[in-house]
């Protein structure tokens, strides 16, 4: 009998692609998925990250006032009990004596008292273990005040039973349970606070600024610096294509202490300014257009750079012959650039295009350096505000919850333009079977 | 329009590609630029157009010193090896550049894309892309570019090398047509001989930089210079052997060779003899004896190596026949108004 | 380039348009050394005392010898990681058949453009469970993961250009797939391969948000932050010749890896580098 042929797998394959697996499932497309379900939380510094306990305190009672919680729950959990309890007794016991306890539990155990006057004559019966002055007997009577408020509870069950120590109405518990837990909770107010929030347009309308006119900059500095190159003796090129270049392969912090060298009321321009005159003055900070000016150049000079080298490739693909052919047929530079140069670059300029427009709207580091979104938030952009909202702030209280849903938004626009430029690349060359099977 | 061209010297850093060249083509005349690769034809070409620049020497078309002129100020049409077409552009855009980047008006390119289009039969072509077009068209396209604006010459840098070879034998054709045709002096860079030989008035060849022959196609296949030129030109190629000059004949080996009337009083001592394939055979009596070493058979005709017994080889070529096989011992003739006679360091006697 | 064209509008352009760098550049290197009058541009004497961060621990937050160290170990790390993952991973994409190739590839693709920075906050909030926040660690396995899709790629691309008859001829002298990677495949790729450890190596030794964000401690410091904390910190005064001497001090190894190795790079950087 004839055997058909299995196709059958290499599994040096999956071997191989192990590692880089694990690597990618945990630490990238678990950030992918968590932000979208931290995006859905109220987690904050206050709630914490990994759970909570539960503590009802009077702002939670007015915060509770209009939710149909009973007006004897209310006057059951503003007036404070006096409960003879173990805990009570036990607290007596340090502060005097076991046998005064022993004896008052014999005397009173168990029992509630409503007004504290009541709970200081309670006192007053103990008999061989007496109490003297007044003011001791007050002191003793505090031990055993007993409120749900303003006490931390760890576990729910224990929050519930004192709940129900208290005297308080089953009806309300759950409502109770629920305003008094501190740790994060599902939640979809992040996405009402995004779109209600006025500040939300404004750094949406930030963002386009500062991306259109970065990438307008970046392209066409790019394109400058192409061809400009392009018409020089190599060594000389190269020399111009190191200067440009060397913004993008310093370290960020680096290339922004320049930058503040450059413009600080003690940076260069000032100082130079300062021989004609003018007051020394922060070039950066001192104004909305000054700053958008300096950011959009601080990211321009290094993302010319990409473009720079990507359009002198394209250029040097064009065959010289090409050339040769426009200058005998009599066209100048700037024709030779506009009919012949530029319409061949179309490709690469779209590409370049669409690829910063990407990495322009998620990106915030150099204006997190410069700027950090001053002055008075004029140049905060949306990836930034993330950033502020989540892990850096001047008030200190860090809404994870929020900031995840500013960075789902970007995620989104993420997942989908990478989709779109899984369209453009010639993804059936790409996956092109392998020409040895197995 | 006559072309000048005077001492012309050209450099690449340390390396001189052309010495002093002289080279005059004249009005209305088509030249050939014939050469191994790396001669300087190409070289010479793109000097002409002004994409290089001379180190030494001058350039005149007419009474024109173009020297020191950049290529748009020329009036230079050049066909580019590969067409060098615009891809981004229609056909009737490439051609229409020249004109455009003058800045004539519109209507005026419209006419004269047409009539320029008419000459090079292509009007059923202009509206599309490059890329649509075969090989042959795209040539056609160049020329159409080349010769719109009425260039002073016309230049064409190996303009068949990317053609299939029946394309080749027409397009051939079309070229000398076209030259014809407009009247216009033309440059013609090739390193085929055929091409050069078929399409040219006269032909430069060059080698290292030099000219080494100018002259008409005929009378440098039967004139040669020298062995270089000799070498060059014919295919299947000439053949040459080393001989003594002795009592009014040729001797190599135990071989004879007769020398010609004419010949006689420039010859003495040690020569090379230069042998033509169609000038060595049975039809031409005998004194030179060998073995058959090898047989190509061409269909019509039949190519045989006969290797000398004193050493050597010279090839022959006759109309097919009765097929002599490999190892055949043969004695046959060679025409002796047809040798050709170098001296030792190869110039012609 | 052709001779019919002059170069020196260009360059006088080109000049024009590149001094501001050019005077950035060129006063970082002179004012380390000298000290400058208030209000002048010329420096009028040499010092070494913008370079008193390398011996006095009482500048910057902690000592810089422990930030420069835990930099290298970080930055090398991560370009090892990356490196020796991305050389099987992208091979396996490249040139071996296995279940769900298709979709690995797509993903690569869309992870490779994907803007790795939106994902710090969740980033931040999994290192905290994991208990790796403010750790060196944790900083090299985030980083690692982020520059990984990256690094595939760029390897897949090194792999592509290895002629498919090499490891044809390889299978049919009886090596095995593995064989043939390690002994006929590797050795072509390994121009692509230092390459890449080069541009991993830089990328570490520049990154700046990841140590910010998850390792802002002083243990865990690496140069960047400690840079980044006279920038920040606005109770500091204002020296710049001394941040310069610390950004000097930090930057000299890139720019001289990238000035040794600057052909090199460009291949990577042309293919498909973030804006």
């Amino acid at each position: 009998m004839p055997r058909t042929s299995k196709p059958r797998f290499n599994w040096l394959g999956l071997g191989f692609m192990a590692p880089a697996l694990i690597v990618v499932a945990l630490f990238f497309l678990a950030p992918v998925i968590m932000t979208g379900l931290f995006a859905f939380t109220n987690m904050s510094t206050s709630t914490g990250i990994t759970g909570g306990e539960y503590l009802l305190t009077q702002s939670n009672l007015r915060a509770l006032e209009n939710s149909g919680v009973s007006d004897e729950t209310f006057e059951t959990l503003s007036t404070t009990s006096y409960r003879v309890d173990e805990a009570g007794l036990a607290r007596l016991a340090e502060q005097h004596n076991q046998a005064t306890a022993d004896e008052f539990r014999t005397l009173h155990g168990d029992t509630v008292f409503t007004a504290r006057r009541d709970m200081e004559r309670a006192l007053k019966d103990l008999n061989q273990n007496r109490i003297r002055s007044t003011r001791d007997r007050k002191a003793a009577a505090e031990l055993f005040t007993s409120s749900v408020l303003d006490e931390r509870f760890v576990e729910e069950t224990d929050f519930r039973a004192a709940l129900a120590n208290a005297g308080i109405n089953d009806a309300d518990h759950e409502i109770l349970v629920t305003e008094a837990f501190t740790g994060w909770v599902w939640t979809t107010e992040n996405v009402e606070l995004l779109t209600s929030l006025s500040s939300s347009a404004r750094y949406a309308m930030n963002t386009a600024i500062y991306v259109i006119f970065t990438l307008a900059f970046n392209v066409g500095f790019g394109l400058l610096l192409a061809i400009s190159t392009f018409y020089l003796s190599p060594r000389v090129a190269s020399s111009f294509r190191t200067i440009w270049f060397l913004p993008r392969v310093l370290p960020p912090v680096l290339y922004v202490l320049m930058w503040y060298w450059l413009t600080w009321d003690t940076g260069i321009i000032s100082t130079f300014a300062g021989y004609f005159g003018f007051a020394p003055r922060n070039w950066m900070l001192d104004t909305a257009t000054n700053a958008w000016v300096v950011i959009i150049l601080i990211n321009g000079f290094v993302g010319a750079s990409l473009g720079m080298i990507l359009f002198s490739s394209a250029i040097k693909a064009i065959p010289s012959s090409m050339l040769y052919a426009s200058e005998v047929d009599g066209a100048n530079r700037w024709q030779q650039v506009r009919y012949i140069i530029l319409p061949q670059l179309r490709w690469p300029i779209l590409f370049t295009s669409s690829y910063q427009t990407l990495s322009l709207l998620t990106s915030f580091e150099y204006i997190l350096l410069a700027t950090d979104g001053g002055p008075g938030g004029t140049t905060e952009v949306w990836a930034l505000a993330a950033y502020h909202t989540a892990l850096n702030n001047y008030g200190g209280n860090l809404q994870y919850g929020l900031g995840a849903a500013y960075a789902l938004v970007l995620v989104i626009i993420g997942i989908i333009t990478s989709l779109l430029y899984l369209r453009f690349f010639n993804f059936r060359e790409l996956v092109s079977k392998p020409r040895i099977e197995n | 329009m006559q072309l000048k061209l005077n001492n012309f010297t050209k450099t690449f850093g340390e390396v001189t590609v052309i010495d002093g060249m002289d080279l005059t083509v004249n009005d209305g005349e088509m030249m050939a630029l014939l050469g191994p690769s790396g001669c300087g034809k190409s070289t010479t070409l793109f000097t002409i157009c002004g994409i290089h620049r001379m180190n030494g020497g001058d350039l005149h078309f007419g009474d024109r010193d173009v020297t020191h002129l950049p290529s748009q100020q020329r009036n230079v049409g050049v066909v580019f090896q590969n067409y060098a077409l615009y891809p981004h552009m229609d056909i009737r855009d490439n051609i229409a550049f020249p004109l455009k980047v003058q800045k004539q008006d519109s209507a005026t390119i419209k006419r004269k894309v047409n009539e320029i289009a008419e000459l090079v039969h292509i009007p059923e072509l202009l509206d599309r892309k490059p890329a649509q077009l075969s090989g042959g068209q795209q040539q056609r396209v160049a020329l159409a570019r080349a010769l719109v604006r009425q260039p002073d010459v016309l230049l064409l840098d190996e303009p068949l090398a990317n053609l299939d070879a029946k394309l080749r034998l027409e397009m051939r054709s079309e070229i000398r047509r076209i030259q014809l045709e407009t009247g216009i002096t033309a440059i013609l860079v090739t390193h085929d001989q055929v091409e050069a030989m078929s399409m040219c008035d006269r032909i430069a060849l060059m080698r290292d930089g030099k000219i080494e022959q100018l002259s008409e196609p005929s009378e440098m296949y039967n004139n040669p210079a020298n062995t270089f030129v000799a070498g060059f030109l014919g295919n299947p190629p000439i053949s040459f052997v080393n001989a003594q000059v002795a009592g009014g004949s040729f001797t190599f080996g135990d071989n004879t060779v007769a020398i010609a009337e004419a010949l006689k009083p420039r010859v003495g001592g040690e020569v090379q003899l230069g042998i033509r394939p169609e000038h060595f055979g049975p039809q031409f009596g005998t004194g030179v004896t060998g073995k058959i070493s090898f047989v190509e058979t061409q269909g019509r005709e039949d190519l045989y190596n006969v290797t000398l017994n004193s050493g050597g080889m010279i090839r022959s070529i006759q109309p097919a026949g009765e097929r002599l096989k490999m190892g055949d011992a043969v004695s046959w003739g060679v025409s002796p108004e047809a040798v050709l006679a170098f001296d030792t360091s190869g110039d012609r006697l | 380039m052709t001779a019919n064209f002059r170069s020196l509008p260009v360059i006088l352009l080109l000049t024009i348009v590149s001094l501001p760098l050019v005077i950035m550049y060129a006063f970082t290197i002179v004012d380390t050394f000298t000290n400058t009058e208030p209000g002048s541009l010329m420096p009028n004497e040499f010092t070494t005392e913008h370079w008193r961060f390398l011996w006095s621990s009482d500048v910057g937050r902690g000592s810089v010898w422990v930030s420069t160290v835990n930099t290298f170990i970080f930055a090398s790390t991560t370009a090892l990681i990356v490196s020796g993952i991305s050389l099987t991973a992208a091979y396996a994409l490249s040139r071996l058949e296995f279940p769900a190739r298709r979709f690995f590839l797509a993903g690569i693709i869309i992870l490779h453009a994907f803007p790795t920075i939106t994902l710090i906050i969740a980033i931040f909030l999994i290192l905290q469970l994991l208990g790796l926040f403010d750790t060196l660690i944790g900083v090299i396995m985030v980083k690692t993961a982020l520059e990984l899709p990256f690094g595939i790629w760029i390897m897949k691309g090194f792999y592509d250009t290895v002629p498919w008859e090499i490891e044809m001829a390889g299978v049919q002298d009886g090596a095995s797939r593995f064989m043939v990677w390690r002994k006929l495949v590797l050795p072509q790729v390994q121009p692509g391969l230092a390459a890449l450890l080069i541009f991993s190596f830089l990328s570490g030794w520049s990154e700046f948000i990841l140590p910010l964000v998850l390792a802002p401690g002083s243990d865990a410091q690496v140069l960047s932050t400690y840079l980044a904390y006279f920038l920040l910190d606005d109770s500091l005064e204002v020296d710049f010749n001394l941040f310069k001497s610390v950004g000097l001090f930090y930057a000299v190894p890139v720019i001289l890896i990238y000035l040794v190795f600057q052909k090199k790079l460009m291949n990577i950087y042309g293919g498909g580098s973030k804006g």
